[in-house]
């Protein structure tokens, strides 16, 4: 019996080993072999309608699936800018500026009432059409007409008129001064996409019918095509274009990998599973804790080499307190709120250390640092605070980074690096003091009292806060989100952290207390603040009970943050000094009102297998975003190695 | 037992008052799934421009405004409940369950029909396996209890029974798909393949696909089956006419499958009907576990969505299909028990 059960337990090892054998000549889908294929996760999860590939609706892929390699490989627009440092390019000092079919930078009249671009000749569609300005007039008369479709509104109020001078020339007149406008066609994690003129006016009869068009099989304009997809929408096949040279990726050279298949519906589990297997070259996000059984292996790499692993992304999770609702509508206790976090005890329950903080309303990647962290740096050590009891107190606190690099040392040891510059780079050059203290004198200054272990209101009821956290889709901030409830719960605030589907709803409503989340998303690679900035200001508020339009469902106000608004609007895009310096004063303003409580920037935890390709950005090498289901990502593949070609 | 015996005129009163209270129970059950999502507060266009948001699109405030009233207008979600409802059952009644809300404008009907095979497939299949096998085992058991191998037998069944299904198919996962990676992790069928069921070698795929989750849910309900049929048998064994059978010298085989396991079908006949009738609404964790795109992911999603109609559509399969399988156990129960014939 026992030789029987070591017999059968050999043979499924060995078995085994053939299985999770590396072949670079096996066939991932009939007539395509593995290492010629590059497989990168598309987070989107399992799509319903597979079969559109009608990217301008908002239904695109089903389920809002974008990213199954159709933004990334297939789409193409004017600008693109890069969330991180960018690679060096033809024709642009700023490496994270991609004039992408655009030949240069959008040029404004004087009032920005006239946007004027130049567009790359050579560019061709992968039906051997060329593109021309023909296209992109066609794309916005198209969009304006249809309601429903992304940037169909954005393209009804704003355009006045568009004039094609030449094939090479497009003039759009604007129906109000917009320093902004080419934002519609610059890409952060996408844009509004051109369209085939040539392909559409024959599919659609009238331009409504764009609602219900597949564009099934798509044309491509960026650098590849689409070979073949699962019906039941797991996974996406593209194959390089023969003529990927007549593409705007041309700039940064040739794409490496001949296929790119994108695989998606992958609970966190199976991506651990199939990277180890070797079936999965990039895993767009995994948790901290799968990221670190996958870090033990030679052949992983992610942003950091190791700790703190994930690349912090240009979105900032915040706490986001009702600012029209009493009490949170009160400075001093929004930051009685901040001040009785104990930030280190957030950062190690949510991705155990591993994190970016930021103490400013803008996420802390790309290149914040240079045009913002260490800007900022003097002012928020000098910055202070009246608390009722002391007029000058000083909240900023530097030694939050080495305080979490201490604490985390024992868990990962030298990958913690103990030098202090580097540390905060990684973790971020400081935080809000914890002190409960401060925090109790400011809800003193707001009328509130403590009885016994809990805090009342100035009209006698308790402060109970339901704080709207994450499900279990994302634990990660789903813990965060309870740490927090509990940090403010042990401070004397009863804190309850819910999770309901129709928070959102509420949300928009202004139907809340305190949400988690985040409403500041920056570009990344520039400092200009009009990406998330722009719905702050005041008329676009709505009162509570008013579903919000836009990213300030907070309900902030200030007259001063709609001067700073209104500056940005008038002035200069392509002027980074002159952005830099507006959003400076927007988070000189915001340290001080504390509309929300910024608190890390959302880092992605990516992993890369090294085996079949490597090369991928990092830290030390952050010439693009390594989260893949970025439009920006299509960089990562003209940068890699084929580690094991199949053999021909 | 002739046929005129068997549908007399009793059975032809039962026959319709039987059909009268599925089509009740159908009503009812349709009408409570469209109230429900409609009474929820969250609202389907402000989940899609979350999602758009959270996605990193940027939006100007006011395309916003715009875009919503016109999604509104496009869902169909202005006019009274009432109006809403009417309309339902107009476009119900045509084999129209609408657009899909989150794949628009893909109808409902169509992404529940390509998920319907799989789920048919994984869970008839290993529902009446375990069924078939669970009972012809416990029967065995429960007749034969002094055996050592049908004491072993229950001890596995009583050790795998309390492990949950989806449990189960995560030790199934990890042990051959990781340790010893005999089993592709992913989808239901090798990529590339056509959906072809007539062809040999796309078969072969899906089996290898599914073996895994087909195991776990094979070897988790058959416990509970073993269980169910040896209690049953342990029962009637000591019934009068079972001793009067061994006494009389009738053989044992005859005993067992015609005295006992005959009289012992009644319940598990009414659980296979009830099992056969839910499995339209899928094994939600096991298909998500092992990548299989049958309706309880699709249910998934459809609630994640809050998609109205894949909701209603998922739902209104499950009731069909749990009333007429009710129905036809009800149907069946007078071939199997003369006692239910007389009445």
């Amino acid at each position: 019996m026992k030789r029987l059960f070591w017999l059968v337990v050999s043979a499924l090892f060995a078995t085994s080993v053939v299985y999770a054998d590396i072949d670079p000549n096996k066939e991932v889908i009939p007539g395509v072999k593995r290492g010629d294929t590059i497989i990168v996760e598309d987070p989107t999860g399992a799509i319903t309608n597979p079969d559109s590939f009608n990217i301008w609706t908002v239904w695109a892929g089903g389920n809002g699936g974008w990213s199954h390699g159709l933004q990334q490989l297939a789409m193409d627009t004017l600008w693109l800018i890069d969330p991180d440092s960018g690679l060096a390019h033809p024709g642009e000092k700023d490496n994270t500026w991609h004039n992408s079919l655009a030949a240069d930078r959008p040029a404004y009249n004087k009032d920005f009432t006239v946007m004027t671009v130049k567009l790359k000749k050579g560019i061709y569609w992968s039906d051997n059409v060329e593109f021309t300005s023909a296209d992109v007039k066609y794309t916005v008369e198209t969009l304006a007409q249809n309601p429903t479709a992304l940037f169909g509104p954005q393209f009804k109020t704003d355009v006045k008129s568009m004039t094609t001078p030449d094939k090479y020339t497009i003039v759009f007149n604007l129906n109000a001064p917009n320093s902004r406008f080419h934002r519609n066609f610059t890409v952060r994690w996408n844009a509004c996409w051109i369209m085939p003129k040539h392909r559409f006016e024959k599919d659609l009869k009238v331009a409504t019918d764009l609602m219900t068009y597949n564009f099934n099989p798509p044309l491509s304009l960026g650098p590849y095509t689409l070979k073949d997809y699962d019906k039941h929408g797991g996974w996406f096949m593209w194959e390089r274009r023969a003529d990927w040279a007549r593409t705007s990726i041309a700039d940064f050279g040739k794409p490496v990998p001949p296929f790119v298949m994108y695989q998606l519906d992958l609970p966190n589990d199976k991506k651990v599973i199939a990277q180890t297997n070797h079936d999965l070259d990039m895993i767009h996000e995994v948790t901290p804790e799968g990221i670190i059984s996958l870090a033990k292996n030679k052949w992983e790499t992610n942003w950091f080499q190791g700790f703190p692993f994930g690349h912090p992304d240009p979105t900032l999770v915040a706490i986001l307190p009702n600012n029209a609702k009493a009490p949170f509508d009160n400075k001093d206790v929004r930051w009685a709120l901040a001040l009785s976090l104990d930030i280190t005890k957030v950062a190690l329950a949510s991705y155990k250390g591993a994190v970016t903080l930021s103490p400013l309303q803008y996420p802390p990647t790309g290149t914040s640092k240079k045009y913002y962290f260490d800007p900022m740096q003097g002012f928020l050590k000098d910055m202070t605070l009246d608390t009722g009891t002391n007029k000058a107190y000083k909240p900023y606190d530097t030694t939050v980074a080495t305080k979490i690099g201490d604490m985390v040392r024992p868990t990962f040891g030298d990958a913690v690096p103990k030098d202090p510059t580097r540390l905060a780079a990684m973790l971020g050059q400081g935080w809000w003091k914890y002190d409960p203290k401060a925090a109790s004198d400011l809800l003193i200054k707001a009328g509130m009292t403590k009885k016994g272990d809990q805090w009342y209101k100035a009209n006698g009821e308790q402060f109970k806060i339901t704080l709207f956290n994450w499900g279990t889709g994302n634990p990660t901030l789903q813990r965060l989100g309870t740490m927090v409830a509990e940090l403010w719960t042990d401070f004397g605030i009863e804190t309850t952290a819910l999770w309901a589907q129709d928070n959102g709803t509420r949300y928009n409503l202004g139907d809340f207390d305190v949400n988690m989340g985040w409403n500041i998303e920056s570009w990344g690679g520039n400092p200009d603040i009009s990406f998330f900035a722009d719905s702050m200001h005041s008329r676009f508020y709505t009162p509570i009970g008013e579903v919000h339009n836009g990213r300030n469902q907070v309900r902030y106000k200030s007259a001063e943050l709609d001067k700073i608004l209104d500056k940005v609007n008038l002035s200069d895009f392509n002027d980074t000094a002159k952005s830099a310096a507006l959003g400076l004063e927007f988070l000189k303003l915001t340290a001080k009102d504390m509309p929300t409580i910024p608190l890390m920037s959302y880092n992605v935890m990516s992993s890369q297998d090294n085996t079949y390709w490597s090369g991928y950005p990092n830290f030390d090498k952050p010439y693009a975003n390594p989260v893949t289901n970025w439009a920006n990502s299509r960089y990562i593949f003209t940068q890699l190695k084929q580690m094991l070609p199949p053999k021909k | 037992m002739t046929f005129k015996h068997l549908f007399n005129k009793n059975f032809g009163k039962y026959l319709l008052g039987r059909i009268g209270q599925t089509i009740m129970v159908i009503i009812i059950g349709i009408t409570i799934t469209f109230i429900i999502p409609r009474l929820a507060p969250t609202n389907p266009v402000e989940l899609k421009i979350q999602q758009m948001m959270v996605s990193g699109a940027n939006i100007h405030p006011e395309a916003i405004r715009q875009f919503r009233e016109a999604m509104n207008d496009i869902y169909g979600l202005k006019g009274t409940l009432l109006e809403q409802y009417v309309n339902f059952w107009g476009r119900l009644a045509r084999g129209d369950l609408g657009p899909s809300i989150f794949s628009f404008p893909y109808p409902a009907t169509d992404i529940i029909m390509k998920s319907m095979p799989w789920t048919i497939g994984l869970l008839l299949s290993t529902s009446v396996i375990s069924w078939i096998f669970g009972n012809l085992l416990g029967g065995l058991a429960g007749y034969y209890s002094n055996r050592r191998w049908t004491r072993w037998a229950e001890l596995l069944a009583n050790s795998i029974r309390p492990i949950p299904y989806y449990i189960f198919a995560f030790i199934l996962l990890i042990v051959f798909c990781f340790v010893f990676p005999l089993f592709p992790t992913l989808g239901a069928y090798d990529r590339g393949m056509d959906e072809n069921w007539m062809n040999p070698a796309f078969l072969l795929s899906v089996l290898h696909h599914t073996f895994l989750p087909a195991l776990s849910l094979v070897l988790t309900g058959l416990g509970g089956w073993l269980l169910g049929m040896r209690a049953l048998v342990s029962n009637i064994i000591s019934e009068d006419y079972v001793q009067y059978a061994e006494v009389a010298g009738v053989k044992k085989k005859t005993i067992l499958y015609q005295y006992v396991m005959r009289n012992a079908m009644l319940p598990q006949i009414t659980g296979l009907g009830m099992s056969l009738g839910g499995i339209f609404s899928g094994a939600l964790i096991t298909e998500y576990v092992f990548g299989i795109p049958g309706m309880g992911q699709l249910a998934y999603r459809a609630i994640v969505g809050f998609d109205y109609s894949l909701i209603m559509g998922v739902s209104i399969f499950s009731i069909v299909g749990v009333s007429v399988a009710v129905l036809i156990v009800d149907l069946l129960y007078p071939i199997f028990d003369p006692r239910v014939r007389l009445n």
